[in-house]
C-alpha cells in the first residue's frame, strides 16, 4: 500500500493518455455490459409474451411454408384444445418498396379471446372486431409508433398477394410489446375471390390453447403424428420453444456481437499495452534509478503492473457503472418497454455483470501490462544508465 | 572497506568486444574520499558500478562492506545496494513527478519505517544538504545545483556506509560544482562516509584523499598518479 501514491502519481504523469486510455477501456468494458444483460433480458422478455398451454403448428419445412387450411379444424379437434386460430401472413405495407415495418395477419376472430386470453383486449372492441369485416386488431406498439387511435382507417398493400386492402382501426391490444397487426381472414378470402382467384386455401400458422399444461407435450407429438405423411408436415411446439427459436436468430446475432466484442476488447489489450510501453520506455532511466537505489524486480514488477490494472480498472469500473446508469435510466423512463427502445427496458445490468465486467478489467490490465512490466524488471541496470545517459 | 582483486570486465558494442577493464586491483579504506580519474572510455564508470554492485565483473573478486559481491544473486544485490550504497548520478535523476521530500524518501520505501518517520528522517537529509525549505518543491523548480543537493541527500537517507558519484558536477556551473565538491568531503568528514567520486573535474582533486586514475582499462599506480597531479 505504501507505493500506491507513487504508482498514481506515475499514473497520472500523462493525464491525457491516462484518460484517453482509461475511456477507451471504459466505453468497451460498457459495451460488454450491455450485452451480457441481453440473454438475461430475452429470457424476460420470453417470460412475459409466453403462455405454458398455448401451442402453434407450423410446417415442418419452415415458417414461410404453407399449410391447408383444413388443418385448422383438425388441430381443432384434438382433445384438450379449448380453442385454435390461424394465422396468414398479409405481408402488407404503406409502400411495396420500402418493405414490411410491423408484422401483419389475417385471422379467425371468433376464438381469438380464448386462445390469447392474457393479451387482455376489451370485450366490447374484441366483438366490434369480430362484427366488422374490415376491422383491424392493433398492438399498441404500432398504434403508438404509427400515431393511429382506433376509428382511423389505414391502408396497406400485400407483398404477397396482389392485392391493396382498407382497414379500419376497432380494436387494439392493450400492451405496448406487440406490433401485430390483425384483421379477418373473411375480409382477406372475399378480396381474393373479387380478384378472380379461388380465395384463401392455406394458412401458415396454427395457434391453439390447450386445456391442461400436462397435457401439452402428449398433444404435440400426436398433432406431428396426425399430420405425418401428408402433403405438408408439421412441426409443433409450445409457444415458449418458438419464440425462443424466433429471438434464437437473435442469439445468433448477439454472438456475432459478441465476437467482436471480443476482438474490440483484445484490441483494447494491445492498445493498453502500448500505452503501457510507452510509460516504460519513457521512464527507462528512472526505473533503472529505483533499481539502483535498491528497488528489487519483483517490486518494479508489481509497481508498474498496478499501474496497467489500476488504469484498467478504474476504465472498466466507469464503464460498468455507467452501463448500470443507463440501463437503470432506461428502466425508469419506459418502465421495461417502449416502441422506440424496444425490449432495452428489460435489459438490467445485475451485480453478477458487475464483477464480470470488473474481472474483465483486470485481466486485459494484467495482460497489457505484463510484458512491458516483466521486461522493465529484468533490464540490466549498468546497460540501462548506459544508454539512457 | 573495498577490496577489489583482479577485477575484469568485457562487453561487447555489437561485433566489438570492449575490455572496458583489465586486471585491476584496489583498496579502498573506510571514510575516505576517493576520485577516479581518467580520459572517456577509460573504465572509471565500470569500476564504479561493480564497487557499487550494479555490474558484474567477468573475472575477479570484489568485496564491499565484508560481502563478496559476486556472490549475491540479483535480487540479493539489490538489498545490498539497499542498505550499503547511496548513488550520486551527472544528471541528478530524480523522479519527476515526486517532490524534493518524495525523491529523497525514495529509498526508504524499501525500509520498514512508518511514513512519519520517513518524513522524518528525509528532512533530516535535505536540513544536512541545505535544502529544507525547498522539501515541497518538484525538480522542476529547483536549480541544478539544488537537483544535485537533492539527489546527495536521497543518498545519504538510508545511511549508506559508501556514497558512489558518477560525474556529479558534470552538468553545474563552477559555484554548484564547488558547492556539492564540498559537500561529498563533509559527508566524508562529518559522517565518515566512504566517498568513491568518478569526474573529469580537476577542482576534485583537491577535495579528495586519493586519487586512482585509469586509461583502458587499466588502473596506474596511485603514487605515481598522485606525483603526477603535483
Amino acid at each position: 500500500m505504501k507505493y500506491l501514491p507513487f504508482v498514481w502519481l506515475n499514473l497520472m504523469r500523462n493525464r491525457i493518455r491516462t484518460f484517453l486510455t482509461s475511456g477507451a477501456i471504459a466505453l468497451a468494458i460498457s459495451l460488454v455490459c450491455l450485452l451480457l444483460t441481453m440473454p438475461a433480458g430475452l429470457n424476460a422478455v420470453l417470460k412475459e409474451f409466453a403462455s405454458g398451454t398455448r401451442i402453434v403448428v407450423h410446417n415442418e419445412a419452415g415458417l414461410v411454408y404453407p399449410m391447408p387450411y383444413s388443418y385448422l379444424n383438425k388441430v381443432r379437434a384434438r382433445p384438450g384444445v379449448i380453442a385454435a386460430s390461424s394465422w396468414t401472413w398479409f405481408g402488407g405495407t404503406f409502400d411495396v418498396d420500402e418493405g414490411v415495418i410491423f408484422p401483419n395477419f389475417a385471422i379467425e376472430p371468433d376464438e381469438i379471446g380464448q386462445v390469447w386470453q392474457d393479451w387482455k383486449i376489451e370485450p366490447a372492441q374484441l366483438e366490434t372486431f369480430r362484427r366488422t369485416r374490415d376491422g383491424a386488431l392493433v398492438g399498441r406498439g404500432t398504434l403508438v409508433k404509427n400515431g393511429w387511435k382506433i376509428g382511423d382507417r389505414i391502408s396497406l398493400s400485400s407483398t404477397i398477394f396482389p392485392l391493396t386492402l382498407e382497414f379500419n382501426i376497432v380494436a387494439e391490444i392493450p400492451n405496448e410489446r406487440f406490433p401485430h397487426l390483425f384483421f379477418q381472414r373473411e375480409y382477406l378470402d372475399q378480396a381474393l375471390r373479387a380478384n378472380g382467384g379461388n380465395g384463401l386455401e392455406f394458412l401458415g400458422l396454427v395457434w391453439a390453447r390447450v386445456d391442461d399444461a400436462k397435457r401439452v407435450t402428449p398433444l404435440l407429438a400426436e398433432i406431428d403424428a396426425m399430420f405425418r405423411n401428408s402433403e405438408a408436415e408439421t412441426a409443433s411446439e409450445t409457444e415458449q420453444a418458438y419464440i425462443s427459436n424466433f429471438m434464437g436468430q437473435l442469439e445468433g446475432f448477439v454472438t456475432i456481437i459478441l465476437i467482436v466484442t471480443s476482438l474490440v476488447t483484445l484490441c483494447l489489450v494491445f492498445i493498453a499495452a502500448n500505452t503501457a510501453s510507452m510509460s516504460v520506455r519513457e521512464r527507462a532511466g528512472e526505473i533503472a534509478i529505483l533499481k539502483a537505489v535498491g528497488f528489487r524486480r519483483r517490486t518494479v514488477f508489481g509497481m508498474l503492473m498496478s499501474e496497467a490494472v489500476l488504469l484498467s480498472v478504474i476504465g472498466g469500473g466507469t464503464g460498468a457503472l455507467g452501463a448500470l446508469g443507463l440501463t437503470q435510466i432506461i428502466r425508469s423512463l419506459v418502465g421495461g418497454w417502449s416502441p422506440a427502445l424496444g425490449p432495452l427496458g428489460s435489459f438490467i445490468v445485475t451485480p453478477a455483470i458487475l464483477v464480470q465486467a470488473l474481472f474483465l478489467a483486470l485481466f486485459v490490465g494484467m495482460l497489457s501490462g505484463w510484458v512491458p512490466s516483466f521486461g522493465a524488471s529484468r533490464r540490466g541496470v549498468a546497460a540501462t544508465l548506459r544508454e539512457v545517459f | 572497506m573495498i577490496e577489489l582483486l583482479d577485477v575484469s570486465r568485457t562487453y561487447r558494442r555489437g561485433a566489438e568486444e570492449i575490455h572496458a577493464l583489465a586486471h585491476v586491483t584496489l583498496r579502498i579504506e573506510r571514510g575516505t574520499f576517493v576520485a577516479l580519474m581518467g580520459p572517456s572510455g577509460s573504465g572509471k564508470s565500470t569500476l564504479l558500478n561493480i564497487l557499487a554492485g550494479l555490474d558484474r565483473p567477468d573475472s575477479g573478486t570484489v568485496v564491499v562492506a565484508d560481502q563478496k559481491l559476486q556472490d549475491l544473486s540479483e535480487d540479493q544485490l539489490a538489498g545490498f545496494r539497499a542498505r550499503h550504497v547511496g548513488f550520486v548520478f551527472q544528471f541528478f535523476n530524480l523522479i519527476p513527478v515526486l517532490t524534493a521530500r518524495g525523491n529523497v524518501e525514495l529509498p526508504l520505501l524499501l525500509t520498514h519505517l512508518k511514513k512519519d518517520e520517513r518524513r522524518e528522517r528525509a528532512n533530516t537529509a535535505l536540513r544536512i544538504v541545505g535544502l529544507e525549505q525547498r522539501a515541497d518543491h518538484h525538480p522542476n523548480e529547483l536549480s541544478g545545483g539544488e537537483q544535485q543537493r537533492v539527489a546527495i541527500a536521497r543518498a545519504i537517507v538510508s545511511d549508506p556506509e559508501i556514497v558512489v558519484a558518477d560525474e556529479p558536477t558534470g552538468d553545474l556551473d563552477a559555484r554548484n560544482a564547488v558547492e556539492i565538491l564540498g559537500l561529498l568531503r563533509d559527508l566524508c568528514r562529518e559522517f565518515q562516509k566512504t566517498v568513491v567520486m568518478v569526474t573529469h573535474d580537476a577542482r576534485g582533486e583537491s577535495y579528495v584523499d586519493h586519487i586512482h586514475s585509469l586509461d583502458k582499462g587499466l588502473l596506474i599506480d596511485p603514487a605515481s598518479a598522485a606525483r603526477a597531479s603535483r
